[in-house]
């Protein structure tokens, strides 16, 4: 049959159009393949095709019609896909699916072919229109970013798990490094502890004693760092409170209260070893002074954040300041004026009758 | 209720780092109790002499012999009953949250003060429970030892 024929056939689409119907001329010449097949027939032939159709698939049009369109198909077209389309037929529903299809050169296509039934006045489906349409290079796209998504997400996987491989090793050596740190730090305080018990000079081993408190001191402060979840801050009002109870506790003197109003004041780890240690200073000497003669008493902590100035206060309602050895003198005095410039704090005794009260204030961050 | 323990207290020590041990000793002894014991291994603890009866006994988690300190609490709980054992670690996250059957923690470095303070709330807790000192910070007690009291 010749292409100028065409129009024959598409007369049988409905006999109430003349040749010179628009509709069917639009479908002859349109460049989306097109065919109409007949459910009328055994095994629903084509009885139409157009010439975008012939050009597509390379079959001549003897070729085509009479023909099921399962002859497109071939051996990696998606079975489940023409089941699809066969339900569809079926059921006399329209339908649009992706097709791996092929033409009479053995060559693929993708298809986007979209069925749908053409009904009669009556409502019966007398006819099965279907459009394709060559959508190869999308679908090719469409896998090309896939395997592209596939690859990249092996590869972030990949990294992943190196650098959580790194982290554990790194996690692995901290806890080692502190280990080790506190070990010797607990070794350090113990051999301090047992050359203070073999000199039997006592004003030697008060000296042995204080310097075991800082050493005490610098333990503490580690211990807490490394307890906590952010190595890198440090609550210094928790510190304060934990220092007071443990040198009220172990002087064994059940008369001294401890009143504590304590606010969370975390700094930068680089600052938690000197304001540990100004804070040893005052307590330790807050201890030793303010309730020297045996009094009972209280001592009183008070810290607070106000904006970037923390506040910690001492107080006791012992001797009071005008004892001659109410504050530190020596090691202790330059430890605490020398400190306090490398953090930027300022100490205040202050006369609290009854007692003496000492104010430790410094910016949280520089 | 377990019966409550008398003052001073008959303590044992199992830490390998013969430094620290003999500081230990020594603070024990400050505090009033006394030491009747010291092994760095669980095969050392095994080895104590039958009529040893420690009240309170300090474990270290690391210790000699590749043993550790989980097993020295269990076997001494198993042993002596009523015996209050303590972790002395600079490793207190090894620590199940059960405490394995002991009694609470000393997290190292731990300081004079610290021990002694940890030390009276103990003795208190044991022999004339409730404490009246408060938790010191240098010591965790386990939940099980503070639902004696509370």
């Amino acid at each position: 049959m010749k292409q100028r024929d065409d129009w024959h056939l598409t007369e049988m689409l409905d006999y109430d159009h003349g040749r010179a119907d628009p509709f069917a001329a639009a479908v002859r010449a349109t460049r989306m393949p097109m065919v109409i097949t007949d459910p009328a027939q055994d095994d629903n032939p084509i009885v139409f095709c157009n010439e975008a159709f012939q050009q597509l698939t390379g079959y001549d049009r003897d070729e085509i019609i009479g023909r099921n369109c399962r002859f497109l198909q071939g051996a990696d077209t998606d079975r489940d896909e023409v089941a699809k389309v066969r339900a569809a037929v079926e059921a006399q529903t329209d339908i649009a699916v992706d097709l791996l299809n092929y033409r009479k050169d053995g060559t693929t296509f993708w298809n986007a072919l979209y069925l749908s039934p053409v009904r009669n006045d009556a409502g019966e489906v007398v006819f099965f229109f279907a459009s394709q349409l060559d959508v190869t290079e999308r679908v090719q796209a469409q896998r090309i970013i896939a395997e592209q998504k596939v690859a990249v997400e092996r590869e972030v996987a990949a990294r992943t798990g190196d650098l959580k491989a790194a982290l554990e090793a790194k996690t692995l050596l901290l806890h080692e490094v502190d280990h080790r740190v506190k070990n010797n730090l607990t070794m350090i305080g113990s051999l301090l502890r047992l050359q203070a018990r073999s000199i039997p000079d006592p004003a030697i081993t008060a000296r042995l004693e204080t310097m075991l408190e800082r050493v005490d001191a610098l333990a503490t402060v580690h211990r807490r760092l490394y307890q906590s979840d952010d190595v890198t801050r440090f609550d210094v009002g928790a510190f304060a409170e934990n220092l007071i109870s443990d040198v009220v506790g172990a002087s064994g003197r059940h008369d001294i209260e401890i009143d504590t109003r304590i606010a969370m004041i975390e700094v930068p780890s680089s600052k938690a070893t000197p304001l540990g240690l100004i804070l040893n200073e005052i307590a330790t000497n807050a201890i030793k002074h303010a309730f020297s003669d045996g009094r009972a008493g209280t001592i009183t902590v008070r810290a607070a954040l106000d904006g970037n100035d923390a506040i910690i206060e001492i107080s006791d309602d012992g001797k009071g300041l005008p004892e001659d050895d109410a504050r530190p003198d020596g090691i202790g005095k330059t430890l605490i004026s020398r400190l306090a410039r490398q953090v930027r704090a300022t100490v205040l005794w202050s006369d609290a009758a009854p007692g003496a009260c000492v104010t430790l204030s410094f910016p949280v961050n520089d | 209720m377990p019966t409550h323990l008398q003052a001073p207290l008959s303590v044992l020590i199992v830490e390998d780092e013969a430094l620290l041990a003999m500081d230990m000793e020594a603070m024990v002894e400050d505090a009033g109790h006394r030491v009747i014991g010291e092994a760095t291994s669980l095969f050392d603890v095994e080895d104590l002499a039958g009529d040893l009866r420690p009240d309170l006994a300090f474990v270290d988690i690391q210790l000699a012999r590749g043993t550790n300190g989980l097993d020295v609490c269990a076997f001494i709980r198993k042993r002596w009953t009523d015996a209050i054992v303590i972790f002395v670690t600079a490793n207190p996250l090894k620590i199940p949250t059960d405490y394995a059957g002991g009694h609470g923690v000393i997290p190292k470095p731990f300081s004079r003060n610290g021990l002694i303070s940890a030390m009276r709330y103990i003795e208190e807790g044991v022999c004339d429970p409730p404490p009246v000192s408060p938790q010191p910070a240098s010591f965790i007690a386990a939940p099980a030892f503070l639902a004696r009291w509370s």
